[in-house]
């Protein structure tokens, strides 16, 4: 099964790694140990397009420690187009074009060395 | 399981205190022993929240050292940490632990420190309540989580910011029927509307504040409580649920189902609805939490939670008072004594001994506690004989 360190390597490369069970046909994105749906330890790697539609969004304004140089920066629930969700970072939208429904693709973020889930403009 | 009573309540002033958790615990402890008229002597375990003091205090292990504050070094003690729910999952393990027949007296409650930190420092330890690797890597916040909510809702439901502003307003009014709320002062619904923006759509006045404080509850069998000082309010149900951890996985963000869940099954065990409900403490973190609790717990349909707080059907006098004590929003939120502290409001109710706050003629209550990222959910009801 997919660590979770592969999957932020793999998408630092650009793709979007859910897992598929190979019994029920469910979709995982982050993989678990069983099937939500079936029970079931079978799944599959499955590619995601990248491409999804916001669902909600937010601007954040008061930061963690860490994050307020950074402030303000939206963050968004985003249905991919295979039918998981995934929350990430919004770059290179302006906020006053940020909506629910608003057509996104994956882009891979990195911050202090590490991936973060990111979406763009399609 | 036999019948289990909360039997004394203690809660401290909420608000800044220079006095550690354990020290703001042992008060509320103390307090609510001398409610029971019990001794110390009597308690045989407690149950504790604590959530943030490895950050805020860097202190582990903080139920032993809360019972040795107290001066009760001996007994078992067990730290519960479901973020802000904490304290009322401990209340629900120690009611199974005297319904079951293990103990007959048994402490339960919590306390929290963190305005000793700045405000960076306390928005990033609630944030490890989300998910490390997924979520606080993109530098989402507690009130973050609950923008997505508030956008969500309004989406699926046109809840309006006028409608969570009144949510605001409410239990600030409330709050000043509280001496123990931090805030003491009256707002407007054009004050939220205007307070600064802390993550679009909710807004400084849409958020609880961080607090300082503790709270205790002492709970005891059927024949302990009959012989106690003070009229026996019984334990009708309480009862835990989850949900999935990340955003992500919630695949309607308007709704929270561990609410319903819990809801559900705390109804079940008392064998009551939400129509027998008259005095409820719920988890108003934030506005939009606050409604779309009303709705989870059965109180108002689907999306129709903010006109119900607009309409102030959850105003004291109103169909169902929601948060007499002031609520997260006024009275505070010391996240670890939280759940504690809305039983004790719930108790003071129900012995109809909440003064100028009084829901009248209260016989059944509930209490509703929500964990961080609405992955934790605790409802329980209470009712008088
Ligand atoms: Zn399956």
């Amino acid at each position: 099964m997919l660590t979770q360190k592969e999957f932020f390597e793999k998408a630092g490369a650009g793709e979007l790694q859910a897992v598929r069970c190979s019994r029920c046909g469910a979709l995982a994105i982050p993989p678990r140990a069983f099937c939500p749906e079936c029970s079931e330890r079978a799944w599959q790697p499955a590619p995601l397009s990248g491409d999804g539609t916001i669902t909600s969004y937010t601007v954040i304004r008061v930061a963690p420690r860490g994050f307020a140089g950074e402030v303000p920066y939206a963050i968004a629930a985003v249905h991919m187009k295979e039918g998981v969700s995934l929350l990430g970072r919004v770059v290179d939208i302006p906020f006053d074009k940020l909506k629910v429904g608003l057509a996104v693709r994956f882009r891979p973020l990195t911050r202090n060395g590490q991936t973060a889930v990111g979406f763009g403009p399609r | 399981m036999r019948r289990v009573a909360v039997i004394g309540v203690g809660v401290t002033k909420f608000g800044r205190h220079d006095r550690t958790s354990a020290e703001l615990f042992a008060e509320a402890a103390a307090d609510a022993l001398a409610d029971a008229g019990l001794p110390a002597t009597a308690v045989q375990a407690l149950y504790y929240g604590n959530v943030v003091g490895s950050e805020t205090e860097k202190q582990l292990h903080t139920s032993p050292q809360a019972a040795s504050v107290l001066g009760l070094p001996a007994v078992p003690t067990t730290r519960f940490e479901t973020a802000c729910a904490s304290s009322h999952a401990a209340f629900r393990h120690a009611v199974m632990e005297v319904g079951s027949g293990v103990s007959d007296v048994v402490l339960v409650g919590g306390a929290e420190r963190v305005l000793n930190v700045t405000t960076e420092e306390s928005t990033e330890y609630f944030a490890y309540a989300s998910d490390a690797r997924w979520e606080q890597t993109l530098g989402l916040t507690f009130p973050g989580v609950f923008a997505l909510v508030a956008r969500a809702h309004m989406t699926k439901h046109g809840t309006t910011e006028a409608q969570m502003a009144a949510v605001a307003v409410k239990n600030h009014k409330h709050g000043t029927l509280n001496p123990k709320a931090q805030f003491q002062k009256e707002i407007t619904i054009e004050q939220v509307l205007k307070s600064a923006m802390v993550a679009d759509p909710l807004k400084l006045y849409d958020c609880c504040p961080f607090t300082d404080g503790g709270a205790a509850v002492v709970i005891a069998s059927e024949e302990v409580a009959k012989a106690a000082a003070r009229r026996p309010i019984w334990v009708l149900a309480s009862a835990a649920a989850s949900d999935w951890m990340l955003i992500g996985d919630k695949r309607d963000l308007s709704r929270v189902p561990a609410t319903e869940r819990a809801a559900a099954a705390a109804y079940r065990q008392a064998g009551l609805g939400p129509q027998d409900v008259n005095v409820v403490e719920l988890h108003d973190c934030f506005t939009i939490a606050e409604i779309v609790a009303t709705e989870g717990l059965g109180l108002f349909e689907a999306g129709t939670g903010g006109v119900a707080a607009e309409k102030g059907w959850t105003s004291l006098g109103g169909k169902i008072p929601v948060n007499p004590s002031g609520g997260l929003k006024a009275k505070g939120h010391p996240i670890g004594a939280t759940g504690a502290a809305q039983i004790a409001e719930v108790v003071t109710q129900l012995r109809h001994d909440a003064g100028p706050r009084q829901v009248d003629g209260a016989r059944v209550g509930l209490t509703h506690t929500l964990g961080g990222n609405t992955a934790t959910v605790l409802v329980s009801l209470f009712g008088r004989d």
